[in-house]
Order: structure tokens, then C-alpha cells, then sequence
């Protein structure tokens, strides 16, 4: 019954597919499946304009959500934009089509040492290009941290994960990330071990310090330290960069004489790439294709960042950004600070659920 | 922007869980399965053509959007967990060995295994039962006095109170819990307003906490718990309140022996529909309470989404599954046997 | 129909001054908004009575049994019962019971439960209020009808079940707010006489509101006639019935003929001047009214006498008039006269001859006749 039905399920999607691919050589539309808070709108009005190919543009905050999605199938999206360990993941899965570098005409403004670094998730750099680029690290209210501890280690994830320290700052809201994979690499590293340890008894060392700073922190979560830090909620919390200089720029713009600073710290931390792919089931990969080209355009990338405050793997782009972005070494971090950044591979499904329930019994203050 | 994303993924959270909750249905799943063949020994012959007609519909209905998907669901539970599209293994096979045809059925029981070794499973599902439980009492405890009020009043009002409590529900629900954040947190509304009146002097830590949780479960919930008490309150003949009065009974007293007796009906409806999707509430405890409010709907939603391990999440949903339809049957049994008393 | 029982012809007790009333409303007033309901209302019952509250709809008989069992609180005025202030205690410390109009049967209790609600609420011990409601079962006649519930009775049942529940608790008065109103009519006469015999068992005053003018006069000591909130007139049901005190009671009560005119004096025999019927009418006594004082004649069909044979002339009371309609009814036939001058007549008489035999047609000229003491005077 159930083969039946998937029969003439199979038998209608060919034939939809197939009538439209008779229909037109493609429909002028492509499907984006974005990072919420993630690109200068003008942009996608800019490429309508001047390509005539509709953007429908949607987006996620984690990229649980994006992989939940691209393994169930058929999501619709032309292009997707998955963090580097996540990509290699779904690349092993099958989700994803091979990039066809004739119709990526920009391709050679990539810078290869960006390249080269992502190439340990996608062999070859088949699959995907870096869209946008950045770092774990730490934001604060300067105002409000200042108050309570004069000499704070704001360059140190001392900050978070020194009970002494945190404790001071509960009172006014800490938040930290909601990223199991995210936060086990990230505090190994501080403890000095192999960020990128797939090692089950490695990962036990998270356990202790997460739990002993547990009781101080308001919230887990991905999103809504952009809020309720520019609102004043908070004043401590762990975020993505440009994210959290989202957050700062809010807070000016509002004048609510929120002052917010971001730092990578001096234990360094998790570099993460954000890639642009297309899915093997995309309905428009010739648009996809196009999408993707027009984001490796020096001038449009630059653009980007511009907006966003986060770096782009676009060589040619550097000269075309912001000064004040390009200087800030918490965007693009001087070579020294460069040398402590590390990416990591995703772990495999034992270690995943490890990591998983080490990371709930903590968040859940067991 | 990022409250347009959040929005979405809650939403999804809230329809994945859900999804794996499509739960009154099972109920009468289970009446209906002893199926067909027993109908019809027992329908005449001729009857039956017309009663099919009419109790088609439903049947199918109840194939189409409840017992497919459980089937599924019960079937991924058996899988193993992979990386692949769809992410798991596939539990039947069809084999060829030497020109002959063998279905393969390879179950993996290990799922169900680590719902039992593992405590924070047995745990996450007490506690969730224990925040149901909690927030039904309260809700009850709110709803019944509204319901009262509205059951009394004048019959021309009673059309715009029912109408006032469904209202809300024409705004997005993520909205209104948003909204309870702006009320509760630190320098929020709430506190805002006891500084102001003076009543405390630091503001509360509310937000984040499980107090919040049930403010927002129980504000959510509340029309479900309402309506039904309404509904059973506005039928009630106030003369029976007179009676008992004019046969020596105070008020206070006659409120419990005449009242709630007969608005039982409807505190048994409101209840459940209360407890019932609140057992699987992952928004709520996700947007206003703190990270260690262990509920099984996050659970489930971490096995989902951060462990990629549909199996595992497929085995909790089953497992929730059965603790919810007992005391559905149970009360089935319960309606049933009323039934049978009023005719 | 005129009277009850004969037991009943020495229990007067309205009549003896000495008597203490159980029951006094004095100058009781109750109004919602505009509508006065009770106005200014006044009135004495006394123990053991059969006391039948009769009037139009709208009239406030049920506001008035409402405020005495305590529902309602008078705007003014008291209410003592047994020489008790009642006015201001609330229902649930009243000696009174009252029957539902609807019963108001718990449906989520059994019979017995119903029936033991009351004494539950005095406390009594389990036995005692066992032997009792198994009494009251008894007493209407249900004894085997305990573990039932409401709503797997018929109306009748259901309606002795609330009558058990409001007597088992043996109140100083029972309050019955139409309690017959639901049932058919066979069912209703039956159950009239029911009533009846457990008042006279259980000794308790009855107060019962009805609609049904033969259900009070078949049923009552004595009957009230309210009319807009007042009290018309206070009499057993003969009194009320021969010698109602206004055109609005003769009305009211079974039907009348009414002739309107002017009084004339005269010591022996005092008459009426009636326009209406052509010629004057005789009273059977003098009034104490000066001549040419407005009054009414009422007097009943059945009283009149029909006749195609002309009176003898110098006859008293005679009116000539056409037959206009002749309704049979089984036990009687009322003629509808019309007379010369145009009016009306209605008169009745008993069936005592076969209808083949009936010697009055249509369109015949018939005349009326009656002797002065069937008719009343009024003078309101
Ligand atoms: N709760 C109330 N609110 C407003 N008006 C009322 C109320 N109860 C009674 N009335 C009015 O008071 C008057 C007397 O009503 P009541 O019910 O006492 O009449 P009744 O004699 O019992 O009539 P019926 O024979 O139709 O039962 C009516 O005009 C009625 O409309
Ligand atoms: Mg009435």
C-alpha cells in the first residue's frame, strides 16, 4: 500500500519536475535559505534588478534547523548556507550537488588560504564557497561589567568559564551559546586540550566547567543575545561576531546609551565559515549558480560585510571594505590572533550523543 | 529579523512535537481497530451499506493523518540513526537471494534500551507530566472562577465574553509569549510597575524561571480550560443552587456538592485538553523559562535536531505517546460508562 | 367543583380570632426596575391550611412565594413566620421548603440522595435519615424507586420525588410553585387529590401557586386572588365563587355574565336600572349606596334559567333574546343569547335529556330567568 502510494508520490514529483523543466529552461526565482540578521537587503534587490531572477528569501538561526531540513529532502531551497563542520557532514549524507565552476565566473577573487582552510570539510572545494567567516567570543555591556568588577578579563573566556568571575555579572544576565558542538570545543580549548578532540573522555573534561558556572547563567541560546544585549537585558554573554557588533550598532542607533564591546579571546576560540552550497534537489540550480556568483563580485561582498561586521573569504574584496571593519581585529583578526583560531570536523553519531547529553544534563543544572 | 527566525524555528519546534502528538485520535484509533469484519457481524446486512458511507470519512481521516504517520514514526523508531537522506537506517528490506524474494525486517530495540539506561528520559517525562499537572491545577484554579462569572452573566453579554476569551487566538500565539517576556523580565513591565507602586524595592527575577513557564502555559491554555467549564456551567439550572439552599444548604457549601459535580464534565474536557499538549509544550518553556527547565518536548527536540538521531527521537515520541493514552482511555472508558447511565 | 372535601367544612380557623396565624405578610413590596411585581401586600395563613395563591400571569405569585422562601428580599415590609421575623434570613435557615415549578431534582443524585440532601444538611445521623426518606418514599409512593436517578423517571415520578425531598425535612410550610403544571390532565386530577391526602397526613401548611382556577378550587382551604401585585380578595373557594367581591374575582373565577347599571333605593325590594338588559333587575338585598350609585349584576350561566315559553308577565329578572350559539360540551350546553339590545348572555344547562330531545335551537327566542339570590351585586 505505502509502496503504492510512494509510487504515485515518485510518479507526480517526476512529473511536475518534468513538466517544468519543459515549461522553461528554468522559472526566474531562486529559493535562499539564509542566517537570520545576515545580508544587506539591497542586495537581493540589486541582484532582481539586474538579473530579472526573483529572490525568495528565508531564514534559520541554527544550523540544526538547516540539516534537520536538508536531510528530510525536497526542502525547495536553491541555496543554503551551512557552517563548515556541518557542510562535511552533509556532504557524507549526499545532500548536496557538485558546483559547476564554469557558470562561477568570480571564482578566481577567492582568496586560496581561506580556500584552502575549508577544504578539510569539502575535499577539493567541490560543494560549496565561504560566504561569510567568523569567530566565537565575548560580549558585554562595558558599563554595567565595569560596575561590578573593575579589572574584568574581558580578552579572556575567563569571563564565562571562571566561576569566580561570572558569578559577579548574574545579576545582570549571562548568557551562553546553545551550540553543543560549539561549546565542548570551545571549552576544551580553554582548558588547553585539542579543540577538535574525538576523544569520548576528552569531552567528559567539558562536564565540570560548564556545571560550576552553570548556576550563573540566565540562558542558553544562539539568537536572542542580539536583543537583549542592545536592550540592556544582559550585560555578559557569548556570541558570534558579528552578531554581537549587530547588537552594538543597535544599541547606538537606538541612543539608549548601551555600550557594547566584542573580543576574541586570548585563549582563542572556534573560527567558524559559513558556506554558500546548493541541494542536490534544488529546483533552480542554474539560478543558484547565479546567486552564488553575484556574491563572489568583490563589490558585493564587500557590501555584505559592510553590513554585517563579519570578514568574507573574498580576496579581491578586502580593499573594497569598510576600513573601520577591516582594521577591527575583532572581525579580521591580526595574523597572532589568527595563529589561536581553530575549526574543527563534525564528530560522528556516538560522539554526537556524548556531546548531546553531557551538554543537556549541564544546561538542564543537574 | 532575528525575532522573524526565532518565530519560525519555535514554530517548527512546536509543529515537529507536535506532529509526533496527534494524540485524541489515537484514542479512538484504539476503539476503531478491532476493525471492520467485527462491524460487520454485528451491522445488518443492509444497514451497513449506508452506516459505511457514513462513518467513512472519519475512518479515513483517521488513516490518512493519524495512523500513517504513527506507523511511521513506530517504524523509525526501530531504525538506526545514519548518515544519509533521511538519516536513518531502513527497518524493511526486500532481498534477493538466488532468483527468490525474502522481506527482510531488521528491528532495533536499542532506541527504547536508551530511553531505560538512561535516567534524564524518566526524568525529563516526570517532570514534564509534573509541570502538565501543575499548570492544569492552575489553570483550573484561574479558568473556573472566569467561567463561573461568564456562565452567570447576563445572557445578552455571554456572546461577546466567549467571544473575548477566543479573541487572543486571532494573533500569532509566538507573539503573545514575546509579549509575556516584555512583561516579565528584570526591568519589564511587572517589575516596572511594583517598583513604581513601591512594593519591592529590587526587581524579581521572574523570566527564565518556571514561574514564568506556568504565567505562559497557563495564559496560553487558559480558552481551553474556559470553554469547556462554560459550556457545562452555562447548561446547569440555577434553580438547583436555590434548591439546595432552600433545603439548608449554605452557598459555599452547595458550590461543592451541586457545582462541581455537575460542571465535572467539563473540568475533566478543560483538563485535558490542557495537560494533554502541554506534556509536549516546547515553546513556552523554550522562550520564558530557564535552561533547566527539563521538559521531554526539548528532549525531544535535541534528539531531532542536535543528535540528528530521528530513531531516538521517534522511540520518545512512541514512549510519550503511550503514557498520554492511558489516562485518554481511561477517561473514554469513563465517558462511555456516563453515557450508557444517561440514556 | 364549589367545594372540598367534607372534613374540611369545620377547619376555619380564618374565622376565629383567636386563632395565631403561622404565616403574616405585611405591607410586603417588591419591584425590579419599573415593574412593581408585589405591592403593598398583605395576608395571614394559618396552620394546616391549603392556601392557593390564583391569578393572571404576570401577576407576582411567584415573587411572592419566592420571598417567602427567601430568594427574593421584600423592598419593604415583613414577612414572620410562626412569629419569627423572617425578612431578612437567608432561604437556608428558613423552616420553609419549597417545590420547584421544575423540580430542581439533583440530576447527579440518586433518589434517596435527593431526599436525604435536606437532612444531610441538619446533621442527623445516617439511620434516622434513612428510616426517613424511606418514610417519604413511601408516602409518595415510590418506596422502590431509591437507587434511581432523575432523569430514569417519568414526569409524575419525578414530580413526587421533589415533593418527598421538600417534605422529608417536615418544614413549618411547604411552598409549591405550580407543581402540577407539567403534567397531563388525567395525571393532574389524580395527583390533586394525592396532595390532598399527604397534606392532610403530614399536618403541614401548604402554600400553592396556581393558574389553574379548578386546581384551586378543587385543592384549597382558601384561595388568594392577586391581581397586579395586590391580593383581589382572600376567601375559601365557595366564597370566592358565590360572593366574589369584584367584577375582576367574578371574572376571573369560572365564567359570569355581567350587567352593568345604576341603583335604584327601594326598602323591599331593591333594584337595579340595566340599559343592557331592557328592563331592571332585582338584588336580593339593599345596598347602602344612594340611588342612582353605579353597580354591576353578576351571575353565573349555570344559575339562568332558559325557556322558549314566555314568562308569565310581572316576572322578576326575565330577559328575551335569540339564540345566537349553543356549545356542547358532554355535561352541559351553554347557550349564547343575544339579547335585544344587543348584549350577550351566556347560560348553561345540565344535559339531563338526550341531545336528539334538545327542544332549544338556533335562532329561537328563548328567555332568561333566575331567582334574585343567584345573582351578586358589585360595586367595584
Ligand atoms: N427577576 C426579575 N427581573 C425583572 N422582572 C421580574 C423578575 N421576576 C419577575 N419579574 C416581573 O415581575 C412581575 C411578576 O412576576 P412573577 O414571576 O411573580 O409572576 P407570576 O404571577 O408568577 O406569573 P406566572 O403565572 O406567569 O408564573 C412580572 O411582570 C415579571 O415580569
Ligand atoms: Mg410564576
Amino acid at each position: 500500500m505505502r509502496k503504492y502510494v510512494l509510487g504515485v508520490g515518485a510518479a507526480l514529483c517526476a512529473l511536475v519536475v518534468g513538466a517544468s523543466a519543459l515549461l522553461a529552461a528554468e522559472d526566474k526565482v531562486v529559493h535562499v535559505y539564509n542566517w537570520s540578521d545576515y545580508i544587506d537587503d539591497t542586495i537581493l534587490k540589486e541582484f532582481e534588478a539586474e538579473t530579472g531572477i526573483k529572490v525568495v528569501y528565508d531564514t534559520f538561526d541554527s544550523n540544526d534547523t538547516l540539516e534537520t531540513k536538508l536531510l528530510t529532502g525536497n526542502t525547495g531551497y536553491d541555496v543554503v548556507v551551512p557552517s563548515g563542520s556541518f557542510l562535511a557532514r552533509q556532504i557524507t549524507a549526499g545532500v548536496f550537488r557538485e558546483l559547476d565552476r564554469a557558470k562561477l565566473t568570480n571564482y578566481g577573487n577567492m582568496d586560496p588560504a581561506i580556500m584552502a582552510r575549508v577544504a578539510i570539510w569539502d575535499e577539493g572545494n567541490k560543494h560549496a564557497v565561504p560566504y561569510m567567516w567568523g569567530t566565537t567570543g565575548i560580549a558585554y555591556n562595558v558599563k554595567k561589567i565595569k560596575e561590578r568588577m573593575p579589572d574584568a578579563p574581558v580578552d579572556s573566556f575567563r569571563m564565562v568559564f571562571d566561576p569566580e568571575v561570572i558569578a559577579k555579572f548574574k545579576d545582570c544576565g549571562v548568557y551562553l551559546m546553545d551550540e553543543v558542538d560549539d561549546m565542548h570545543q570551545i571549552v576544551l580549548n580553554y582548558l588547553g586540550e585539542d579543540g577538535n578532540s574525538q576523544n569520548a573522555e576528552t569531552l567528559k573534561k567539558v562536564v565540570p566547567v560548564l556545571k560550576a558556572v552553570r548556576p550563573f547563567v540566565t540562558k542558553f541560546h544562539n539568537s536572542a543575545q542580539i536583543e537583549a544585549l542592545a536592550n540592556g537585558d544582559i550585560c555578559l554573554t557569548m556570541g558570534w561576531s558579528g552578531d554581537m557588533l549587530q547588537a552594538k550598532n543597535r544599541a547606538i542607533e537606538a541612543k539608549n546609551g548601551v555600550d557594547i564591546a566584542f573580543s576574541i579571546p586570548r585563549e582563542g576560540t572556534l573560527m567558524f565559515f559559513d558556506m554558500l552550497a546548493i541541494p542536490a534537489d534544488a529546483p533552480h540550480p542554474d539560478n543558484a549558480h547565479a546567486f552564488i556568483d553575484y556574491l563572489m563580485r568583490p563589490e558585493v561582498i564587500a557590501k555584505a560585510s559592510n553590513y554585517i561586521f563579519y570578514a568574507n573569504g573574498n580576496a579581491a574584496a578586502t580593499k573594497l571594505v569598510d576600513p573601520a571593519i577591516v582594521n577591527d581585529p575583532s572581525v579580521y583578526p591580526p595574523p597572532d590572533v589568527m595563529k589561536k583560531l581553530f575549526v574543527v570536523t563534525p564528530y560522528d553519531a556516538k560522539l554526537q550523543r556524548v556531546a548531546t547529553r553531557q551538554f543537556s544534563s549541564i544546561r538542564g543544572g543537574e | 529579523m532575528t525575532f522573524g527566525a526565532a518565530t519560525r524555528e519555535a514554530t517548527r519546534a512546536r509543529w515537529a512535537a507536535r506532529a509526533s502528538l496527534i494524540l485524541k485520535p489515537l484514542q479512538s484509533a484504539l476503539d476503531a481497530f478491532p476493525p471492520s469484519r467485527w462491524l460487520m457481524r454485528r451491522l445488518d446486512r443492509r444497514a451497513l451499506k449506508g452506516r459505511l458511507l457514513a462513518i467513512a470519512p472519519p475512518y479515513a481521516w483517521l488513516l490518512i493523518f493519524f495512523l500513517a504517520p504513527f506507523a511511521i514514526v513506530l517504524k523509525i523508531s526501530f531504525a538506526e540513526p545514519d548518515v544519509a537522506m533521511p538519516p536513518y537506517t531502513e527497518v524493511f528490506a526486500l532481498i534477493e537471494d538466488a532468483g527468490s524474494f525474502f522481506l527482510s525486517i531488521k528491528l532495533n530495540f536499542s532506541n527504547y534500551l536508551l530511553l531505560i539506561e538512561d535516567d534524564l528520559y524518566l526524568r525529563a517525562y516526570l517532570n514534564s507530566l509534573k509541570i502538565a499537572a501543575i499548570s492544569t491545577a492552575l489553570a483550573l484554579m484561574v479558568g473556573f472562577p472566569i467561567a463561573y462569572a461568564m456562565a452567570r452573566a447576563p445572557r445578552r453579554w455571554r456572546g461577546a465574553l466567549v467571544m473575548m476569551m477566543i479573541l487572543p487566538f486571532w494573533t500569532s500565539f509566538l507573539i503573545r509569549v514575546y509579549a509575556w517576556i516584555g512583561i516579565l523580565k528584570n526591568e519589564g513591565l511587572l517589575n516596572g510597575f511594583l517598583q513604581w507602586l513601591g512594593v519591592i524595592g529590587e526587581p524579581l527575577t521572574i523570566l527564565n524561571t518556571d514561574f514564568a513557564v506556568y504565567i505562559g502555559i497557563v495564559y496560553s491554555y487558559l480558552p481551553f480550560m474556559v470553554l469547556p467549564l462554560y459550556a457545562a456551567l452555562e447548561r446547569m439550572d440555577e434553580s438547583l443552587l436555590e434548591a439546595a439552599s432552600d433545603l439548608g444548604c449554605r452557598p459555599v457549601k452547595a458550590f461543592w456538592v451541586i457545582t462541581v459535580p455537575l460542571a465535572a464534565p467539563g473540568i475533566i474536557a478543560g483538563s485535558f485538553l490542557v495537560f494533554i499538549p502541554v506534556v509536549g509544550e516546547v515553546v513556552i518553556p523554550d522562550l520564558l523559562g530557564g535552561s533547566d527547565t527539563l521538559m521531554i518536548g526539548r528532549l525531544l527536540w535535541a534528539e531531532f535536531f542536535s543528535n540528528h538521531d530521528w530513531p531516538v527521537a521517534s522511540a520518545v515520541a512512541m514512549i510519550l505517546l503511550l503514557i498520554l493514552v492511558i489516562p485518554i482511555v481511561l477517561f473514554q472508558r469513563h465517558q462511555a460508562a456516563r453515557q450508557e447511565a444517561a440514556r | 367543583m364549589a367545594s372540598g372535601p367534607t372534613t374540611r367544612r369545620t377547619f376555619e380557623p380564618w374565622d376565629d380570632p383567636k386563632s395565631k396565624p403561622i404565616l403574616r405578610v405585611s405591607s410586603v413590596s417588591k419591584s425590579y426596575g419599573s415593574v412593581t411585581a408585589v405591592d403593598q401586600l398583605s395576608l395571614d395563613i394559618h396552620r394546616g391550611e391549603f392556601f392557593a395563591l390564583l391569578g393572571p400571569s404576570g401577576c407576582g405569585k411567584t415573587t411572592l412565594l419566592r420571598m417567602l422562601a427567601g430568594f427574593e428580599r421584600p423592598d419593604t415590609g415583613r414577612i414572620e413566620l410562626d412569629g419569627v421575623d423572617m425578612t431578612a434570613v437567608p432561604p437556608y435557615r428558613r423552616p420553609v421548603n419549597m417545590m420547584f415549578q421544575s423540580y430542581a431534582l439533583f440530576p447527579h443524585m440518586s433518589v434517596e440522595g435527593n431526599i436525604a440532601f435536606g437532612l444531610k444538611q441538619e446533621g442527623l445521623p445516617a439511620r434516622e435519615i434513612k428510616t426517613r426518606v424511606a418514610e417519604a418514599l413511601a408516602l409518595v409512593q415510590l418506596p422502590d424507586y431509591g437507587r434511581r436517578k432523575p432523569h430514569q423517571l417519568s414526569g409524575g415520578q419525578r414530580q413526587r420525588v421533589a415533593l418527598a425531598r421538600s417534605l422529608v425535612k417536615r418544614p413549618k410550610m411547604l411552598l409549591l410553585d405550580e407543581p402540577l403544571a407539567a403534567l397531563d390532565r388525567k395525571l393532574r386530577e389524580e395527583t390533586q387529590f394525592e396532595l390532598m391526602t399527604i397534606q392532610e397526613q403530614v399536618g403541614i401548611t401548604f402554600v400553592i401557586v396556581t393558574h389553574d382556577q379548578d386546581e384551586a378550587m378543587t385543592m384549597a382551604s382558601r384561595i388568594a386572588v392577586m391581581d397586579r401585585g395586590r391580593i383581589a380578595q382572600v376567601a375559601p373557594p365557595t366564597e370566592i365563587y358565590e360572593q366574589p367581591n369584584s367584577r375582576y374575582v367574578a371574572d376571573f373565577i369560572g365564567s359570569v355574565n355581567l350587567f352593568e347599571g345604576n341603583y335604584v333605593g327601594g326598602d323591599g325590594a331593591p333594584t337595579m336600572r340595566c340599559a343592557e338588559a331592557g328592563c331592571d333587575l332585582s338584588l336580593a338585598q339593599p345596598l347602602l349606596v344612594a340611588p342612582g350609585h353605579r353597580l354591576w349584576v353578576a351571575i353565573r350561566p349555570e344559575k339562568l334559567e332558559i325557556s322558549r315559553e314566555p314568562p308569565p308577565p310581572g316576572t322578576l329578572n326575565c330577559l328575551s333574546g335569540v339564540v345566537w350559539d349553543i356549545g356542547y360540551l358532554g355535561d352541559f350546553s351553554t347557550y349564547r343569547v343575544k339579547l335585544d339590545s344587543g348584549k350577550i348572555v351566556s347560560a348553561a344547562e345540565a344535559n339531563r335529556m338526550r341531545l336528539t330531545e334538545r327542544t332549544i335551537s338556533w335562532e329561537d327566542r328563548v328567555y332568561l330567568r333566575w331567582v334574585p339570590q343567584a345573582a351578586v351585586a358589585l360595586l367595584s
